[in-house]
């Protein structure tokens, strides 16, 4: 299940906000979309991103896929166990799979995105 | 006809088989070893390496292929190195071989043009023999480049030549330029388990490949834990007792047991007498030929490296056929317009014809196919599923322009693609040709069907 302390982007990215900052991820139907992860491309500390564009490269044994952010911000921290087991994404999405922390530069863009039960149900019209 | 030859690379030496096959009378001059830089320095050893390496990464994975393994793995450098030796001495007799078979005369020795018809050969005991031809072919190649920041000690700053001969796998290894030999020594050495940083002064590793094969490779190269900085030049390197201390321009000290400068290489034209005959340069020191592979001196040709252009192996080779078509009699022209290259790497690179932004550069209206390795069964197989095959075509005429691989056997994928470049094929020829399942040539045949956006092991877009 998707949890609804999170807010959801159509790319299928995911943020949990906490005290202005924001930490990402991707989602579990992500996840399961790509198969098995082999290797995460993080970005690094400082970087500042924009939502809508890319945070990041997933490589899976199906495909490399962008991430994409969610939000915009500074980038504060990274999930350093990643480069080393990318796999935890696939076990844990919403947990010990979380990618970066931003420092985001305006929580209002927490409007544009989608609660839990908006993201299901996006999932299922792409599914058909 | 008689013919003399200076210089047994692949340039010099396939010139004096073809120009013997032609009934010319030949004879070699060599200074160092028969097979020149590719066989001795180059093309020949560092694929021994890499074959070792590749061995090893293989064995580091038994157990994903469900095999078993009590004890340990470790490379034997020493073992490593008499491997390389051994096929490079097998492949020396061989030519010796075929020179003696074809009644190829080879002299050893440094050999100087006197005049257009003769030659003085200095032999390593000093002894000096004077030959005369009717026609000579230039065939001396290149060596590795210096900067000055860098001058090569042989021990500490070193040469591809050397880096081919270290006795032990240094702890650190500091390489400069992240062209083709730099980033095959890179992948060699990590593997082995040296820890590797790249300095190079251009934005991207091998720079002249597609640019989103150089994206890949860098990718690669940060998963194996290679520390690569572009758009960076050396300011300087001391040698201290604990290694090389090299100088970056914001401050930071790249700290290594060896630095492997790989910057380039330099021609070989000097003190053989060029200038006093009269053979014209250019500025960097190479020979400048027309297409029939003359000099402007009547009855000298020259091949291969110290003609500069494209410093492979199989184009000296061509250029050498070339000339002794043309010393018999033929009007034999190169053409350079197909010429395909391999980079060496893990995973490999091989491309022939335009790159995407060169296709952009000539305003030609374009369309690309790509295919990841990671789609085909054989991939998933063999383990090897990074990578890409992109095709780069005409938007109007369907014809292939380009085609760029980065992934596992790209070099021996790359050749469909040079006949087809070569003869004007279109995609379709390619997407409507039935190749065998599974392979990793399917990969090609599915990066022409995505041109078209009808790659069947691509998901809709």
């Amino acid at each position: 299940m998707n949890p609804d302390n999170l807010k959801y982007h159509k790319e299928h990215t995911w943020v949990k906000v906490s005290g202005g900052k924001g930490t990402i991820g991707i989602t579990d139907y992500a996840q399961d979309a790509l198969g098995d992860i082999v290797y995460i491309d993080l970005p690094e500390i400082d970087m500042d991103v924009k939502t809508n564009s890319e945070v990041g490269e997933i490589e899976s044994t199906k495909a490399t896929s962008s991430i994409i952010s969610p939000v915009s911000g500074r980038v504060v921290e990274v999930n350093e166990d990643l480069s080393e087991s990318p796999e935890i994404i696939n076990e844990d999405p919403y947990g010990k799979g979380w990618i970066a922390v931003l420092e985001m530069d305006d929580i209002s863009e927490l409007d544009d995105l989608m609660d839990a039960s908006e993201y299901t149900k996006y999932i299922e019209e792409e599914i058909k | 006809m008689k013919l003399t030859i200076i210089g047994s690379g692949p340039g010099g030496y396939v010139a004096a088989i073809k120009a013997a096959q032609l009934g010319a009378q030949v004879t070699v001059i060599e200074e160092s070893e028969v097979g020149g830089t590719c066989l001795n320095k180059g093309c020949i050893p560092t694929k021994a390496l890499v074959a070792s390496s590749e061995m090893l990464d293989k064995a580091r994975k038994l157990q994903e292929f469900g095999i078993e393994l009590e004890g340990k793995i470790f490379p034997n450098f020493a073992k490593i190195t008499e491997r390389k030796n051994k096929i490079i001495n097998t492949q020396v007799k061989g030519i010796r071989g075929l020179f003696k078979s074809w009644g190829i005369t080879l002299k050893e020795g440094r050999g100087v043009l006197l005049s257009p018809e003769e030659i003085e050969v200095t032999s390593r005991d000093g002894s000096k023999e004077k030959i005369k031809s009717d026609r000579v072919i230039i065939a001396t190649g290149s060596r590795p480049s210096q900067i000055p920041a860098f001058p090569f000690d042989g021990k500490r700053i070193i040469s591809s030549d050397e880096a081919l001969d270290l006795t032990d796998i240094p702890k650190s290894l500091l390489i400069v330029g992240a062209g083709v030999i730099g980033c095959e020594f890179a992948c060699i050495y990590k593997e082995l388990g040296s820890d590797v940083t790249i300095v190079e002064m251009l934005p991207r590793a091998v720079a002249t490949e597609d640019i989103e094969i150089s994206e890949l490779l860098e990718r690669e190269l940060k998963k194996k834990k290679i520390k690569l900085y572009t758009n960076v030049k050396v300011e300087k390197a001391d040698i201290k007792d604990d290694g090389v201390h090299a100088l970056l321009p914001d401050g930071k000290e790249v700290i290594a047991e060896k630095a492997l400068v790989s910057i380039g290489r330099a021609f070989n034209s000097d003190g053989i007498g060029l200038e006093e005959i009269g053979i014209n340069k250019g500025r960097r020191g190479e020979i400048i030929v027309n297409e029939n592979m003359g000099t402007n001196v009547r009855g000298i040709y020259a091949v291969g490296d110290v003609i500069g252009g494209l410093l492979l192996a199989h184009v000296a080779s061509k250029e050498g056929i070339i000339a002794a078509k043309n010393v018999v009699g033929g009007n034999e022209k190169i053409d350079y317009s197909v010429v395909p290259a391999a980079i060496f790497t893990s995973p490999e690179i091989a491309s022939v014809g335009l790159r995407e932004h060169q296709a952009a550069e000539k305003g030609i209206k374009i369309k690309t196919g790509h295919f990841q390795f990671r789609a085909l069964g054989k991939a998933h197989v063999m383990g090897e599923i990074t990578g890409i095959i992109k095709i780069v075509s005409d938007e109007i005429t369907d014809r292939i322009l380009g085609v760029h691989i980065i992934g596992p056997h790209a070099s021996d994928i790359i050749h469909e693609a040079s006949l087809a470049i070569r003869n004007g094929l279109k995609v379709k020829d390619i997407s409507e040709t039935i190749h065998a399942h599974p392979t990793l040539s399917e990969g090609l045949m599915e990066a022409a069907e995505d041109v078209y956006g009808e790659a069947i092991h691509v998901p809709k877009r």
